[in-house]
């Protein structure tokens, strides 16, 4: 089975990427360059340092590190810059847009197939890029006897109470949108909008396929909440807080997957129940209900649902990492000469330019890193189930969800009260972080 | 809770409207779904069924989506003419379909196919029993959800379709069969190619049962679900793979060997359960032993001879009629054909085993969850343009 | 009167008889030969099937029932549709067909009637695997009314709606007698019959 599209020849593909080159840069000096000159010459700019703010300085100006170095410290520590960009709402979608391209290709390839191959150049990497576009330039076709003021919020909700989760989700020490004591209550208080959310929907699309579908994902996602929560609690035992932050910290020796194995287990499949996904798409079940509660959905409405869902899967399987990995406990990536110091300026100039001044701390990126590379990972493991399974039957859901995995839980927070107890965890253990 | 009873619409309505528009019923409980013909779980074919929370109370199949004529149309095109439309019903199966009727009018006319040519008569309807069985089980894997088990049969019918494409010219729609034998001889290197694909796909077999018939998740969606006892097989009629799946080791291959299948070797396959898991596991055995029935057809095939006997242009039928069948993919394919002596039949009936099986489809629906609908339905092995004809 | 056109039917190896079926009123007819067949024809039928045939016609007589023709794994016996239930029931009971393998419906203008053929096989005794026992039975053009045999062979049931809307055939006691295949709105005359013309052709 051919997995290289035929004609293909790497001399075509060097020169169109040439040929790309080419046109940016005739673009750049003969469109945009002139254009920022034009603007930056009739809008007045004030003096700086007794010069007069002209074009060439203002180009010299932004290239100088030390004077834009400072403007992007205090950007970066924002509070708009940690809920917006890193690690809110910008990194979820990005992490969400190459989830699902890595979905694509990665379903694809298990099944003898290629994906997408030909938007963009590379192995259709473009290829998301062209699905929103079309998503935003799709007729929105709302149902005649559809309630519309519900109609049209509750895609929104559902984005932004995906989004309402990242915020609470920590990527590197210090850096989490919204720093709470009871930060891991609050990710469940929130999670708990989502069956409203879908049921409201689907009543709203006033059909018969859509509401079965909301009545499914109800039951489903409500009967996994439970296990979902008593596994985390297991979790708060063994931590001591209930801040996400801390209990990433509290893993810096061992990561509590290893104590807390069975808990790992239901509370992955409870965030495959709740974030429908296949072996439990039950309200999305394409060949009984069409498409479940998002059978009136189309264009836009389309686009924001799958959005919120794709934030979603990022936003539980970091909770996870977080919860059971160890949040961004790794292996240092930089060497210890990169290490912010007490007195950074007197640190060699290189040094000082790599890490630009500070801006670019060792341990935030090595936190980073390993935080994306545990998600990511948690993340593929999802979407391999996906792969591999048929569609669970929602009394066989049920049943799961209600008998086995409670009891399961339970044993597991036993376990944890007897390591403390024992005292190899928690307060004074043996093993506890200090 | 098992008896299709339509719930009560006591309204005046009713009786002015057309047959079956009949308006809502006012009982909340009960929600009558169409599981239409414009839905990704039912193919070209229409029924509805009328659901109380979670259980089926009522199905009611309505067929004709794709009605075109065909038993109409044969009275008004000579016997080899009727070929090409008669083909369309099941377009990937299209050597069963015809053989049958090849059959039925190699006994009107009078004619004795070459030995060559049954031979590989009986080598295309085995392809095409593969390729069609392949193409029903994707369908049934994407019904559960599981999409890798849709892509996978779908791939592996290439191998298959690309003999019958080196055999007759064409993917599907082969017009291969005609009475009198074959179209053309098979060229150079098939026989080959046929044993390698064979081969490779016999190993493919065995991914298939762990992927699929082994997953604990299909088991426990499909073992004990749509129990079809063998009484009521019996008295319902259905056939081929449904049949088989209840307990009744019937195989027309078997009962009315037809060509050179009394020199063949094969055993037929049988499970006793009745769910929708043995009708879903009997025709990947059927598969298998297929597989077996190909390497011994391309093993005694004589090395030459005529492939087709030699018709007159415009052949006349015998006053009479026959009835002959042969086993499809989908079970019992028989034609009735009645010729009054001139080149054009004067009537011909088709009896499909898709029609003969979507009797069960109420019996067994009622009274399952709504869940259960596609794992039944399509177990059946219903096939919606060949019901229709 | 028969079904059968004046030609000269085409030399023929496999074994053949032409069907005779007769007016219900008329004594009954053996199988006859046309005249002008050459001197190869089968001698007698098979034993089997003939013993089949023989337990039928000594529970019914020879009266009721018409044998038109009996081949190797195929027999054909028409009878009038005021017995068809009782032979069917005799049929189910003794000789072990116990499904209904198709209905055909059959529009002979030149008699005036509608054969209808229930095609029967069997599943459950082993040495009748094969065979295919049609049941014909006619009735008239204008009139078309038969009894149904849903009560005896249930499998009959969507096969007579069916031959309900394409022949006009209405079966008495079936339950629906209701466009099936045909779409809903269907306001022509019954496809298969023979004064419905395809457009064009």
């Amino acid at each position: 089975m051919a997995t290289a599209p035929q004609g293909f020849r790497f001399g075509n593909f060097v020169g169109s990427l040439i040929w790309l080159i080419l046109w940016i840069i005739i673009i750049v000096s003969l469109i945009a360059l002139p254009l920022i000159f034009v603007i930056l010459f009739y809008v007045p700019l004030p003096p700086v340092n007794g010069d007069v703010l002209t074009p060439y300085l203002f180009l010299s100006m932004m290239v100088d590190p030390t004077r834009t170095l400072p403007i992007v410290h205090f950007i970066i520590h924002t509070e708009l810059f940690r809920i917006a960009v890193f690690p809110g709402f910008s990194f979820a979608a990005l992490m969400a847009a190459v989830t699902i391209f890595v979905e694509r290709k990665f379903l694809a390839k298990m099944q003898l197939r290629v994906g997408p191959l030909y938007c963009g150049k590379v192995e259709g990497i473009l290829q998301l890029l062209a699905d929103g576009l079309k998503l935003v330039s799709k007729e929105i076709i709302i149902p005649s006897g559809s309630d519309k003021p519900i109609f049209w919020t509750a895609p929104i909700a559902y984005v932004a109470t995906a989004a309402a989760v990242v915020a609470l989700i920590p990527a590197a020490p210090g850096w989490v949108g919204a720093n709470i004591d009871v930060g891991l209550i609050a990710v469940f208080a929130i999670l708990g909008f989502f069956p409203l959310i879908a049921l409201l929907f689907s009543w709203a699309s006033n059909s018969k396929y859509p509401f079965i579908g909301g009545l499914r994902a109800l039951h489903q996602m409500i009967a996994f909440e439970i296990p979902f929560f008593l596994s985390a609690l297991s979790v708060v035992l063994l931590a001591g807080s209930l801040n996400l932050t801390d209990i990433a910290e509290a893993q810096q020796p061992y990561w509590f997957i290893f104590f807390l194995p069975i808990s790992a287990f239901v509370f992955f499949i409870s965030s495959l129940a709740e974030l429908e996904r296949i072996p439990f798409d039950l309200p999305e079940a394409e060949s009984e209900i069409v498409a479940g509660w998002l059978t009136e959905t189309s264009g836009m409405i389309y686009g924001l649902i799958q959005l919120g869902s794709y934030v979603k899967v990022y936003a539980l399987s970091a909770l996870f990492v977080i919860l059971f990995l160890g949040g961004w406990a790794g292996p240092q990536i930089f060497p210890k000469e990169l290490m912010p110091s007490a007195n950074a300026t007197t640190a060699p100039p290189l040094l000082q330019l790599l890490t630009l001044q500070g801006v670019f701390n060792g341990v935030t990126v090595s936190a980073i890193f390993w935080f994306a590379i545990k998600t990511f990972g948690i993340i593929m493991i999802m979407l391999f189930i996906r792969g591999i399974n048929p569609r669970i039957r929602i009394d066989i859901l049920l049943h799961t969800g209600w008998y086995k995995l409670i009891v399961l839980t339970f044993i597991n927070m036993f376990i944890a009260l007897a390591l403390i107890y024992g005292g190899i965890l928690g307060p004074g253990g043996l093993l506890t972080a200090h | 809770m098992a008896k299709n009873v339509e719930p009560e619409i006591e309204d005046d309505l009713n009786k002015k409207l057309a047959i079956q528009i009949v308006k809502e019923s006012e009982d909340d409980r009960l929600m009558r779904l169409s599981v239409g013909p414009q839905h990704p779980g039912s193919g070209h074919f229409r029924f509805t069924v009328t659901v109380d929370g979670d259980y089926i109370v009522h199905c009611d199949p309505d067929p004709g989506y794709v009605h075109r004529g065909e038993e109409k149309m044969c009275e008004y095109r000579n016997f080899i003419q009727n070929i090409p439309h008669l083909e369309r019903p099941v377009i990937h199966d299209s050597s069963n379909i015809i053989y049958s009727y090849s059959l039925a009018v190699e006994q009107l006319v009078g004619i004795e196919v070459p030995r060559r040519g049954q031979f590989i008569r009986a080598l295309a309807s085995e392809l095409d029993r593969q390729i069609y069985t392949l193409y029903w089980l994707a369908i049934y894997g994407i019904f559960l959800g599981h999409s890798t088990m849709f892509m996978w049969p779908t791939a592996d019918r290439e191998l298959f379709i690309d003999l019958m494409d080196a055999l007759t010219g064409a993917r599907v729609t082969h017009a291969f069969n005609i009475p009198g034998g074959v179209r053309n001889d098979i060229p150079d290197g098939f026989k080959d190619k046929c044993l390698r694909n064979i081969a490779y796909f016999e190993k493919r077999l065995k991914e298939y049962e762990d992927i699929f018939y082994n997953n604990p998740l299909f088991r426990q969606r499909t073992e004990g679900v749509g129990i079809l006892t063998k009484d009521d097989a019996i008295n319902l009629g259905v056939t081929g793979s449904v049949l088989r799946a209840s307990g009744v080791p019937y195989d027309v291959r078997k009962a009315e060997p037809y060509d050179v299948y009394n020199e063949m070797d094969f055993k037929v396959q049988y499970m006793k359960s009745g769910d929708s898991f043995a009708r879903s596991y009997v025709p990947f055995l059927d598969m298998k032993e297929s597989c077996h029935i190909m390497r011994q057809l391309l093993d005694k095939m004589p090395d030459s001879g005529e492939v087709r006997a030699k018709l007159q242009p415009n052949p006349k039928g015998a006053p009479g009629e026959a009835y002959r069948r042969v086993e499809s993919g989908r079970g019992a394919l028989g034609y009735y054909i009645v010729s009054d002596g001139t080149p054009k039949p004067y009537r011909v009936k088709i009896s499909v085993g898709s029609f003969r099986n979507m009797i069960a489809l109420p019996h067994l629906l009622v009274g399952s969850k709504l869940a259960d609908m596609p794992s039944v339905y399509w177990s059946l092995n219903y096939w919606p343009v060949e019901a229709d004809r | 009167m028969t079904s059968e056109p004046k030609e000269k039917p085409i030399e023929s190896s496999t074994t053949q008889s032409s069907p005779s079926s007769t007016q219900p009123a008329k004594p009954a007819t053996q199988p006859a030969k046309p005249a002008t067949q050459p001197a190869k024809q089968e001698p007698e039928s098979p034993p089997f099937e003939k013993e089949i045939v023989s337990q039928i016609l000594s529970h019914f007589g020879n009266d009721k029932i018409k044998v038109s023709y009996i081949r190797p794994l195929r027999i054909k016996i028409s009878v009038d549709p005021s017995n068809i239930v009782e032979v069917a029931t005799f049929i189910r009971d003794n000789l072990g067909l116990d499904h209904a393998e198709a209905v055909s419906g059959t529009d002979y203008p030149k008699d005036g009637q509608i054969e209808v053929i229930y095609q029967l096989g069997s599943y459950s005794r082993d040495d009748m695997e094969g065979h295919i026992f049609s049941l014909a039975t006619r009735t008239n053009r204008d009139d078309a009314r038969l009894p149904t045999l849903i009560n005896v062979y249930k499998s009959a049931e969507y096969h007579e709606r069916e031959t309900f809307e394409m022949l006009g055939v209405y079966f008495e006691g079936h339950p629906r007698n209701e466009r099936f295949i045909l779409p809903e709105d269907w306001a022509d005359l019954p496809p298969l019959r023979k004064e419905f013309r395809i457009r064009g052709r």
